[in-house]
Parts: structure tokens; sequence; C-alpha cells
């Protein structure tokens, strides 16, 4: 493995991508070694459920290899996959909302907080603090979600947002600002951060 | 600069996408104005309790082989397979060779059974013949092949059975089946181990031309910050279990992995030289080998 694990170091994605072109399996098992993990992440913090999250990972690979010919020379690997995954969950959510007739993620069964009492965040052990922020995040729109995860979590670049979701800059901007105060509003009794901008 | 217009540039500011004349002006606003930089710690705080998250989504080991079963496995499916290669060989000309071929090989074989059957020459030669199968089998078998192959030509006139060789199987990325037989807590710092000491002996291991300006550490940096978010986690568990040695050792990891954490995506080789450097100074690797090959118990 020490040898694959260097190796994957010295793959530019570039590299891989022209090598999954001419056939090489190798190099596409590589692409999902090194970026499964934050797209799995990513599309579990856009549906909020483990087993969807982890069928949804492999749509948007599948769905990559089939159209990795596509992909322009001068797109980074990690923005057009993010788009890709964006894409797979959006369908994902659209049509669970369709089923559901309605977008129930930011209701009150999920946003109950099993504790009205605020706690300082010292006091919150991890698995609170990622159950706080995971249901926090749930109860926000589809596209300041999107932006916030995008930016916040993944520390994506405004231009690599702006071409994941094909947002412009100003509606980018604003989503996230309102993303953040939303989150804050909801974190802040538990977290003490009570800054307001 | 006025404190509002300050505070409008502070999403960006952290964001890392203000302009380098704006970020000027706010880093001299902050530096200077008490009420601005309190809340903005308050913010910086707040982006921290956000790096803290950690979703706990593993990507399965049957997902590669499910996204694999559909990708790379069909296409592999849609070329021509040994059975249509083989069927299209058989144009009327070709057939009629290879009838004269297996006609000659079973003459062949008649002959060679009936010489095999004659009793005293047969006895005697067997010996003999049999080591010129040598030159065929394959150089890969392994020493226990060979004594096998050794002890069947001590037995005159039996037949040497072509020894099986497995092909090496390289399962360097399984991890120690120790982790079967620890409990929840031990199993995620004995993957959390195994996980960083891979990390670190890829930096140790990365080949740094004179001509390389940047490496693409993209994959490493995004490793490296999810195992720091877990080696904070686990440090502390291991202290509040009285575990010192993990706890130390743990410890000891931690500003390798801060280090790789902040590197960009695009590192300058420079940086990653140092960090290479340090992880082979200090043995960091060996530790961590160290700590796996103890028993549980020493822990």
């Amino acid at each position: 493995m020490t040898g694959a694990f260097a190796a994957t170091l010295m793959n530019t994605s570039a590299d891989l991508v022209t090598r999954v072109c001419q056939g090489d399996a190798d190099a596409f098992r590589l692409i999902f070694e090194r970026y499964s993990r934050p797209v799995i992440s990513f599309i579990y913090d856009m549906v909020n459920d483990r087993g969807l999250a982890e069928e949804l990972t492999q749509e948007t690979f599948v769905r990559a290899f089939r159209a990795i010919h596509t992909m322009r020379a001068e797109t980074k690997l990690s923005t057009w996959l993010f788009g890709i995954a964006r894409n797979v969950a959006r369908e994902s959510l659209r049509a669970r909302a369709r089923a559901n007739n309605h977008v129930d993620l930011g209701d009150k069964s999920v946003m109950d907080l099993s504790d009205d009492k605020p706690v300082p965040v010292e006091g919150l052990l991890s698995k609170e603090l990622n159950g706080l922020i995971r249901r926090s995040l749930a109860g926000l729109d589809e596209d300041k979600r999107l932006v916030f995860t995008l930016k916040v979590l993944h520390q994506c670049s405004y231009e690599e947002i702006a071409a994941i979701t094909g947002f412009s800059l100003a509606k980018l901007k604003t989503d996230l600002h309102r993303a953040r105060a939303e989150m804050r509003k909801k974190i802040s009794p538990y977290a003490g951060v009570g800054y307001e901008v | 600069m006025k404190c509002e217009v300050c505070r409008e540039f502070w999403e960006e500011y952290l964001d890392g996408e203000l302009a380098p004349q704006d970020r000027e002006q706010t880093d001299a606003h902050l530096s200077a104005c008490v009420d601005c930089s309190e809340s903005f710690a308050a913010l910086t705080a707040e982006q921290d309790l956000f790096a803290r998250y950690d979703r706990e989504v593993e990507v399965p080991p049957f997902l590669w082989t499910r996204v694999a079963a559909h990708t790379v496995s069909e296409n592999s499916e849609s070329r021509p397979n040994w059975r249509t290669r083989f069927a299209s060989l058989f144009t009327p000309s070709f057939a009629g060779a290879v009838a004269c071929l297996l006609i000659a090989l079973a003459v062949g074989i008649v002959y060679l059974w009936s010489r095999h059957k004659a009793p005293e020459p047969a006895q005697a030669k067997a010996p003999s013949e049999v080591p010129s199968r040598d030159p065929v089998l394959p150089s890969v078998q392994s020493a226990a092949n060979k004594r096998e192959v050794i002890a069947s030509r001590k037995k005159p006139g039996s037949r040497v059975k072509a020894p099986i060789v497995h092909a090496p199987i390289d399962q360097s990325d399984v991890l120690s089946s120790d982790l079967a037989y620890l409990d929840m807590d031990e199993q995620d710092t004995a993957k959390h181990i195994e996980q960083s000491k891979m990390l670190l002996r890829s930096i140790k291991n990365v080949q740094i031309s004179e001509t390389d300006d940047e490496i693409d550490v993209t994959y490493d940096k995004a490793l490296s910050r999810r195992l720091l978010n877990e080696n904070v986690v686990l440090r502390r568990d291991a202290e509040m279990r009285a575990k010192f040695p993990t706890k130390t050792l743990l410890a000891d990891l931690e500003p390798f992995l801060i280090d790789i954490a902040n590197l960009p995506d695009r590192a300058r080789s420079e940086d990653v030289r140092v960090i290479k450097e340090r992880v082979q100074k200090t043995e960091i690797v060996a530790a961590l080998l160290d700590y796996q090959d103890r028993g549980i118990n020493n822990r």
C-alpha cells in the first residue's frame, strides 16, 4: 500500500483523468480513493442520510466515469466531481420532496434539540456538537445549505462554488451570509457565539 | 476605515476572498479597534466550531466494488472476451491446419504412452526425463512448491503435477486482523494510527526533484485534516482512560497532522521537504509502527 499511497501523492488529477480516458482502470480507482470521502461527506451534508449518501456517491462516480471524456482540460477534477454530486443530490432531494409533497428537512422533528438549556461549547461532546451542526444544517434551505457546506465545511473558493452551483457571485455571497446568520442563530445558544453581522 | 465598513468585509476576510488592499485595511482596523477585534474573535470561534464538525461518515469498503461493477468492470466486459476471440479464429483454412496438428499430437501421445508402458527402459529413464520439465516451471514458485516437486521426483514413473502457483496477493490495504479483538475505542485508535502511519510514510517517501516548484498535496491535506480532528478526540479519550502511552503518541503525532493540514493544495516543494525531513528525523513512523507491534495489554 505504501507504494500505491505514495503514488497517489505524485499522480496529478489531470494525469489520472487522461489515464482513465485511455482505459486505465487503476487510475479511476485512484480517483475514487482520493475523492470518495469528500464527495460522500458533501452528499451527506446535503441529504442528511448515511445510506442514501452511499447510494448517491456510487451514482456520482458512475456518472463521472461515463462522462469523464467530456471534462474540459481547464476544469478542476474536484470541482467537476462536486458539480456532479450536487446534481445527483439535488435530483434525489427533489424526488424525495415530490414523494413527501414537501421538503421536511427543516421541520420540528428534525430541528428538535434534545435539551433546551444552553450548554457552553466546551461542555459539548464531539458527538453532541456534530449532531447539533447536522440538525442545524438540515434546517437550511437547499441553496443556502449548498453554499454553506461548500464554503465552510469543504473550504471551496467562491470561484469553485460558482462553478459547482452555477450561481452568480452575488447570489452565492448573499446565500452564504444568510446561511451563516441562520446557523449562528441555531448554534449560538449552545456555542456561546453571540456575534451579529 | 469605519467599523461598519470593516464588518462588511469580515466574512470574505475569513474566507480568504478579500482583495489584498481591503485585507490590509481590515487588518489595520482590527488591530486598532477593540470592539471589532472582539466581535471578529467570536466569528473566528464560530468558524473553529464548524471546523470541528465530523460527520462520522465513512466510505464503506463495498462502495468501490459497486462503483467498479458499473464502470471499469462493465467496460472490460464490453470488450470481446476470450470465447469470442477464440471462436473468431475458426475460419475454414485455419480449421484444417488445426485438424492436422491435432492428428499429429494424437499420434505423438500414443507413441509416448506405448514407450512409457514398456517395463525396463521406462523405469530407468523416468528420473532423467522428469527434470527436462524444469524450464517450464514458473520462476515464482514458492520454496514449498519446489520441495513438492523434488519429493515427487523420488517416485519413479510418477507424474509430476505442476505446482499451483499463487500470485502474490497485495493485502497491504487490509488493516491488521487484531482489530477484530479490540473494543470500539481501541479499534478507532488502531485504525487512526494505521491511517496516520500511511500518510506520514507517503510524505516521507515523496520524491522531490530540483525542478519541482510545487507538489499537489490536495488528497494528503484533506486526509490530514480529517485525521487531525480524530486525533484530538482520541488523544482526549486516551487521557481520560489513563492510556498514557497512547496519549503521548497521539500528542507527538498531532504537530505533523497540523503541518500537513495547513499546506496549500499545491504546496511549495520546500515546505513539503521540511515536513519530510522532520518525519525522517523524529522517527515518528517508527513510533507508530512500534505502537502497532506492541500488544493491546501494554497500551
